[in-house]
């Protein structure tokens, strides 16, 4: 046990080490996610579409499309210099690996909302201060339904030759129910209405984490060995 | 008997199967549009529901045997497994096509709208995409033992994900219902009708039954030849 | 220094890839103080055997039972170029349940890398980081090391300090399994020499002093019969 979270702790570490270096995910995908909030801004009639009623769609569609730029980057490490092959060589159990990756993405993914949250209630002048705990809850759960397959995916996609295209092909069916959940789950706490209301979709979300977060460490080594 | 005839046993015997079901297809097809009454409310465009139900049911069925293979070949390690799931896959995308087709042409023809999002009519189109993507998984990776990992993956993922899909727009459809009614089977169909529909479905199974033996024993062809030409190299 | 239990044993190993056979009935056994060269034409399938040995592929067929820690050194690094070498190190120790800096700087002087522990591997030259990657095998000190073609590209003084590791090895007792093509370089420590021809071992034999020409020569007499 101790080598399983000693490993994948510090695979998470060497990670975030390395992306702190370059920066260059990061960069992208930050860049990305002013693009498409100010897009969907522009891209509506104001008299017609209030910006509270585009806010949470248009909150979503960054957070998903902004994470997947830096999904694959995880796994396209390992593939150079083949240190993934170090890692496997490594007396640590394999499943670490999809841990420590999973624990890298989310921690990338999470700096880029934690970052464009604020551009968010800026561009779309949202009154959350009193939600914030509530709507970071759900975002929170969102994240980790879709960081969770994303890595599996990726894992796998990696070794393909189009892995850019093949991930989003992929990944879209699994984001449709957790974003949707978390996409009306915004939109009341951002009405500041009572999170109870939609204990269906609170449901849903929890439920699709905890059975995707598992499905995807058993199946991960499925997608390791030659 | 070596594999290559047993492969083109499968395959002849997969033909009669396919033949015996296009004959039954269009005996349900007789059927539904001499036999069966119109629909009161729909009209004749309604007859369209034979073909599209069983469809989807047959895209269903495609599947969920995808899936329970794809498990299977992860516990057993048998690359048949994976080549049948394959083959599934494929036949469930056809079927998936014909679905996708001829829904709207119902949809429109009966209720004016192209598409509805209700959950069974979702939940199929995303099987649709799945099967997209497990075949653009498959054409990405050449290895054959990876290539069987891979799609038992995405196989076994797919499959747990369509029972969220379904809850999602539903629970979606209980929060923001459409106007337009949709009740593509109910309950209380006149006999005749159901007789036709359950034919059908039968029907289009068999047919589920002959694609995927031709299918499969194509695979077998394919990797019988592969296998003379490494020898040859 | 002969154990009674061997530290690799390959028994009868396969490895297909689809219908590609590559390896067929290899049987090869090393223990510490063994030296064993493996000498053969490029496609042979020493890279394969090499990784079927440390344990990143399964074999289609036959078994290996280690019963020490392997490290293996390839063409391919494993090494991250954002980070330093020093961090490279500790990584890999935190890997193998080791975190001593101590140790870290003592494989750094080993390799005489010292002076380059804070750069970043990206700065490093090929010879660097062949070095540095053979550091990183050793890191847990493992009972059999194996090599796939380790000078290939090195100039003199790097080869030179590549060598006295291997001596060092066989010296301490440990077993080293090298791939090669530069037989004049090893064929001096080496104690086995197995030949490999069209995925066959088709000669296993002491090198009982026999000079690389002797070898090569032997090596062609196999392969014109096999």
């Amino acid at each position: 046990m101790g080598s399983f979270w000693t490993a994948a702790l510090a695979i998470a570490a060497k990670d975030m080490k390395i992306e702190w270096r370059t920066k260059t995910a990061f960069a992208s995908a930050l860049v990305f996610a002013v693009l498409v909030l100010a897009v969907f801004y522009f891209a509506r009639d104001p008299t017609a579409v209030g910006a509270l009623d585009i806010a949470p769609g248009a909150l979503w569609v960054t957070f998903t499309f902004a994470a997947m730029l830096g999904l694959n980057r995880a796994f396209m490490l390992e593939s150079e210099n083949r240190a993934m092959d170090g890692l496997l060589l490594a007396p640590i159990p394999p499943s670490a690996i999809f841990v420590g990756k999973f624990l890298g993405n989310l921690t990338f993914v999470g700096v880029v909302e934690l970052v464009s949250l604020p551009l968010f209630i800026l561009f779309y002048d949202l009154p959350i201060i009193r939600q914030l705990p509530a709507l970071m809850g759900v975002i929170a759960m969102a994240t980790v339904a879709f960081v969770a397959v994303g890595t599996l995916l990726s894992s796998m996609v990696v070794r393909t030759r189009f892995a850019e295209l093949m991930l989003p092909v992929l990944l879209l069916p699994f984001l449709i129910p957790p974003i949707v959940g978390a996409v009306q789950l915004t939109s009341r706490v951002l009405s500041g209405r009572p999170l109870s209301d939609l204990a269906g979709w609170l449901k849903l979300l929890a439920s699709f984490d905890i059975i995707f977060v598992i499905l995807c460490f058993f199946l991960f080594e499925a997608t390791l060995e030659e | 008997m070596t594999r290559r005839d047993r492969a083109l046993a499968l395959a002849r015997r997969g033909q009669v199967i396919t033949g015996i079901a296009l004959a039954g297809l269009v005996g349900v097809f007789i059927r539904a549009l001499v036999f069966t009454p119109i629909e009161r409310t729909q009209g004749p465009a309604q007859k369209i529901f034979y073909v599209h139900a069983p469809a989807a049911w047959a895209a269903l069925l495609a599947f969920a045997i995808t899936g329970i293979l794809s498990l299977i070949y992860l516990w057993l390690k048998d690359r048949k497994i994976d080549s049948i799931a394959a083959a599934s896959a494929e036949v469930g995308l056809a079927f998936s096509v014909v679905m996708l087709t001829t829904g709207p042409i119902w949809g429109k023809t009966v209720w004016g709208t192209w598409w509805s999002w209700d959950a069974r009519l979702t939940s199929t189109m995303f099987i649709f995409l799945l099967f997209i993507g497990y075949r653009v998984m498959r054409g990405a990776v050449v290895d054959p033992e990876m290539r069987a990992r891979f799609s038992a993956v995405i196989g076994i993922m797919g499959l747990v994900l369509v029972p969220f899909i379904h809850m999602t727009v539903y629970l979606f459809r209980t929060l923001h219902p459409d106007p337009v009614l949709l009740k593509p089977s109910s309950p209380s169909m006149p006999g005749v009708m159901l007789v036709t529909l359950l034919t059908s479905v039968g029907v289009f199974t068999v047919l589920y039954v002959g694609f995927v033996m031709q299918r499969y024993a194509i695979a077998i062809l394919r990797d019988v030849k592969e296998e003379a030409a490494s020898a040859v190299s | 220094m002969q154990r009674a239990e061997p530290t690799l044993k390959a028994r009868a190993v396969k490895r297909q890839f689809g219908h590609r056979v590559v390896l067929q009935d290899i049987s090869v056994e090393v223990s510490g103080g063994d030296f064993l060269m493996l000498v053969g034409h490029n496609g042979a399938g020493k890279t394969t055997l090499i990784r079927v040995l440390a344990g990143l592929l399964r074999p289609t067929a036959g078994t290996v039972q280690r019963s020490g820690a392997t490290g293996m050194v390839a063409h391919s690094s494993m090494l991250y170029d954002a980070l330093t070498a020093r961090e490279n190190l500790a990584f890999h120790g935190r890997l193998h349940g080791k975190n001593d800096p101590a140790l870290v700087q003592r494989i750094l002087e080993q390799m005489g890398l010292a002076p380059h522990g804070d750069r970043r591997v990206a700065t490093f030259s090929r010879g660097m980081v062949q070095r540095l990657s053979i550091g990183r095998a050793l890191l847990p000190d493992p009972e059999v090391l194996l090599l796939d073609e380790p000078l290939t590209g090195l100039d003199d003084a790097a080869a030179g300090i590549v060598r006295e590791v291997l001596q060092d090895l066989k010296r301490r007792g440990r077993a080293v399994v090298v791939a090669t093509h530069q037989l004049v370089e090893v064929v001096d420590l080496a104690t086995t020499v197995g030949f490999l021809v069209g995925g066959r071992l088709a000669g296993l034999e002491p090198v009982a002093g026999r000079d690389a020409h002797a070898v090569m020569a032997r090596y062609r007499e196999l392969a014109a019969n096999g």
